[in-house]
């Protein structure tokens, strides 16, 4: 499962597809003090990634996945999208 | 590491040489038509693996170098030293870049420009034309330079400032994508960000969010209210293709830094000053004081690196990389900053200034760097090491880890070796015994043993070193089956998720070899017996989607493997009645057997339950078979099945097959072997208590009766026991059953290589092969299985 889903504990799992938004979105909403692990993540669905950046979950696992971590986790744990990558080495 | 990588990597290595060899012979010898091929062929191999992987870089620099060597494979052009250079070069890189891959599974960053001096090298003999791909070695001049648009600014102004310092650096330009989903783009099963990760060349993504979010009670899911804006070196071309299917939701633009810098004009005025005075400067910078100025910006990220700079130390050493980045044409304004933001100021001016590889001087040579830099270490990301000046006694780095190809043929020699120096060292013991019984040395005896345990650790190590070297991963037998599984159950219409564990269990290369028939013929039985389709599994309150599970699991010396569904189960009813109806059980069988024998039913010869014969299976010929090629490695098969929720086949194969542990007995003067997995103990038991039920002599142990054997008669051997001394019975385990064997004597166990019987004795089915003792005797090894049916005929 794309979804493993505990009390304030989730974690996101390979591919999360559109079909898992519904129920993280319910997850998100009922959840306290939801912690989010992304670190066995290969892709996100960009409504999951919507529903992450609206309800701003704590991110308590970076993913391994070479893009998530580094385009998509600056935005989830950042203050804004403005994060400057400075000083990172040119592409 | 992705494995398919890892292969490529350690492949990459062989062509790597070969195409070296190649050009290097082909210099010497230029017009050898069957080198040019050789080399071009190693070099096209190269550009399709890489194609496989994100590594565009890699695949213009082998297309490069591939059109180049078709040209003169073609005859159109003659190779020479300066071409033949280029392309030594070229590879020389590649050497580089995946050495930096197989650290960092990605190309170090500065491939594409490394790359595109080479490129336009490589092409300059062809007329100097380039593809349409190479869109960053095109020249400036028909670059089309779009008006910025003001959509930029949420890539963040210190990035863009950065960024058009660098493009006006290296004069080149970016590409920027705006893209703006649907809101209802979910529901065309549209991911806008996984279009977005699919950009070739990605440098920057950012995502903006909506102005106002909606109140979270209020939240649809499933309205996209996210839009993107991408910063990426692939071309227009490549972009307009990847969002081809949605052309009305983005914009692209092409900017050089002059562009950006317009934008960040236009936007932020104090930025001004330092930016566009600044950016230009860095093409003037007089190329001596750039080289001092680098030199000391890589001390002071080795310092860095290091060690903790702290109070007046930091201070002097932020003022010293101020003012280099200064003279690169960089401004830094770096008061207050701590190591870290000092350590990123570096990196990002190192990456950024105009690189002079020839120029700089060796870092511990320039004065400053006395004070800056501390003991060598490690070298400093992006710097010298990455640049690709690679020369001949440059060691290049290690390009996946070291593999040795070696003919398989060659392995199974040396294990042959090993079995023949455990055949002689075995000799060693009967040696023992002679030199006491013989020559009546107890001394030597001993010292013979001495020998032979010494021999016989080293002998052991060896052969488990060689075995190792023959252990492959069960992934190897598995691989086939995602495919076999995908087509089958579309052809069946059958929804089916294969899902394999175990995969890295290693067992020896034969048995993978051999278990693949065996596995095939069980995941086709479960794929078309087993499973149900899909509205059968609704129906029955299953999940719609079967599951078969591989499994793999080391157990001791053995390997199990099981090939589970949870589809219908075995029926052991319908069993039974099929069985009897094809007469091959008895009436009285159809009343008294229990469900698992009922399951275990399956296993003989001529049984199929499906009604219909499908092409898949139900010929009747699978699953027996499964249990002999399974017992001819020496394993076992059983089934066990829960009627409506599923079947477990599991087989039990040895781990390897290469050496077979055997029990030594004799009859009739006769020694034999018994593989000693079958063996459960030796006793001797005196005749008085040897019973007789029936027509079958049994003996009873711990209150259990076992039928007793006689080996002699059943071998048709004339052998009599001696009444007088107690009878040898050698208690056996054959299909779950206990046997007793009546046997003149037992000896040692011994570690044989069994070979097939052959030639004239290939009939004799009641001996799974002969081995050679250590004292030259020939040693027949029983097969018990057939044994047994041959003492059942006897009797």
């Amino acid at each position: 499962m794309p979804l493993e889903l505990h009390d304030e504990n989730a974690s996101l799992i390979g591919v999360v597809t559109v079909d898992e938004v519904e129920q993280l979105v319910g997850w998100l909403r009922s959840s306290q003090r939801p912690r989010v692990s992304l670190r066995r993540c290969n892709h996100l669905h960009t409504g999951a990634l919507q529903a992450l950046l609206l309800f701003r979950p704590k991110i308590s696992a970076a993913p391994k996945d070479a893009f998530l971590a580094a385009q998509v986790l600056p935005l989830l744990t950042g203050a804004g999208g403005d994060t400057s990558r400075q000083g990172n080495e040119p592409p | 590491m992705n494995p398919l990588l890892a292969q490529f990597l350690a492949e990459a290595n062989d062509l790597l040489a070969s195409v070296d060899d190649g050009l290097l012979q082909l210099e010497r010898n230029p017009g050898d038509p069957e080198l040019v091929n050789e080399v071009f062929r190693a070099a096209h191999t190269f550009k399709g693996s890489s194609g496989l992987f994100d590594f565009p870089e890699l695949t213009r620099l082998t297309h490069a170098a591939e059109d180049l060597l078709d040209a003169v494979r073609g005859g159109r052009l003659a190779l020479d030293s300066g071409m033949a250079d280029d392309l030594l070069a070229a590879f020389d890189l590649i050497r580089g870049w995946l050495a930096h891959v197989t650290a960092h599974e990605r190309l170090p960053a500065t491939a594409g420009q490394d790359a595109a001096g080479l490129i336009t090298k490589l092409r300059a003999p062809l007329g100097g034309e380039t593809v349409a791909t190479d869109q960053g070695q095109e020249p400036s001049a028909v670059r089309r330079i779009d008006p910025p648009p003001e959509w930029l600014a949420p890539l963040g102004t210190e990035w863009l400032i950065e960024t058009a310092a660098w493009l006006s650096t290296t004069a080149s330009t970016l590409r920027f994508v705006r893209y703006l989903p649907d809101q209802d783009c979910f529901f065309r099963a549209e991911d806008p960000l996984h279009l977005v990760r699919q950009v070739p060349g990605l440098d920057r993504m950012t995502v903006i969010r909506p102005e106002q979010w909606p109140p979270r009670e209020e939240y649809d899911e499933y309205a996209c209210l996210l839009s993107f804006v991408v910063a990426t070196r692939a071309s227009t071309g490549e972009l307009e293709y990847l969002f081809r299917y949605v052309p009305d939701q983005i914009s692209i633009v092409e900017l050089d830094g002059a562009a950006i810098n317009r934008h960040l004009e236009g936007e932020e005025a104090e930025d001004l000053e330092t930016v566009p005075a600044a950016a230009p400067d860095a093409l003037h910078v007089d190329a001596r004081l750039a080289a001092d100025a680098r030199a000391v910006l890589t001390a002071a990220h080795r310092t860095l690196a290091v060690g903790e700079p702290t109070g007046t130390q930091l201070l002097a050493l932020i003022g010293s990389v101020t003012s280099a980045a200064l003279a690169l044409g960089v401004p830094l304004d770096l008061t207050g900053a701590d190591r870290e933001a000092v350590n990123a100021a570096v990196e990002g001016v190192l990456g950024r200034a105009p690189i002079e590889p020839a120029a700089t001087p060796p870092a511990v040579d320039h004065p400053v760097l006395a004070a800056l830099a501390a003991p060598p270490a490690a070298t400093p990301a992006g710097a010298p090491a990455d640049l690709p000046a690679a020369r001949a006694d440059d060691p290049g780095g290690q390009v996946g880890t070291r593999v040795l190809k070696v003919d398989q043929e060659k392995v199974d020699r040396l294990m042959e070796l090993v079995g023949e120096l455990n055949v002689a060292k075995n000799g060693l013991t009967f040696l023992a015994a002679a030199a006491e019984e013989e020559f009546g040395s107890r001394a030597l005896s001993r010292r013979i043993k001495d020998q032979y345990s010494g021999m016989h650790r080293i002998a052991e190590e060896l052969q488990a070193a060689v075995m190792d070297v023959r252990m492959l991963p069960l992934s190897v037998a598995f691989g086939r089956f995602p495919r076999l599984v995908r087509d089958l159950s579309r052809r069946l219409g059958k929804t089916i998720e294969l899902v394999t564990e175990g995969d890295d269990t290693m067992a020896d290369k034969d048995v993978i070899e051999a278990l693949g028939d065996p596995l095939v013929h069980l995941v086709r039985n479960s794929l078309d017996h087993g499973i149900e389709t899909s509205d059968e599994r609704i129906a029955a309150g299953k999940p719609g989607t079967a599951r078969l599970t591989l499994a793999a699991v080391a157990d001791g010396d053995a390997v199990l493997v099981e090939v589970s569904d949870d589809g219908r189960g075995v029926d052991p009813m319908r069993v039974k009645r099929k069985a009897y109806e094809k007469g091959l059980i008895s009436e009285e069988e159809l009343e008294s057997l229990s469900d698992t024998e009922a399951v275990d039913l399956v296993f003989r010869a001529g049984f199929s339950t499906a009604d219909q014969i499908s092409d898949l299976s139900g010929r009747g010929v699978g699953m027996d078979a499964v249990r002999a090629s399974v017992e001819k490695l020496g394993g076992t098969v059983t089934m066990r099945s829960e009627l409506g929720s599923g079947t477990v086949t599991r087989l039990r194969l040895p781990l390897s097959m290469a050496v077979t542990q055997v029990m030594v007995v004799s009859v009739a003067g006769q020694r034999f072997g018994v593989p000693v997995d079958l063996v459960v103990e030796t006793v001797r038991v005196p005749a008085a208590e040897m019973g007789r039920v029936l027509h079958q002599d049994v003996v009873v142990m711990r209150g259990e009766v076992v039928p007793v054997i006689d080996l002699a008669r059943a071998l048709q051997m004339p052998w009599a026991p001696d009444d007088s001394r107690d009878r040898a019975v050698l208690i056996v385990s054959v299909n779950g059953q206990r046997v007793g064997l009546l046997v003149e004597q037992f000896h040692r166990e011994v570690d044989v290589i069994l070979k097939p019987m052959e030639g004239l004795l290939a009939y004799a089915d009641e001996f799974s092969g002969t081995a050679l003792l250590g004292d030259g005797l020939v040693l027949l090894v029983l097969n018990l299985k057939e044994v047994l049916g041959l003492a059942a005929r006897a009797a």
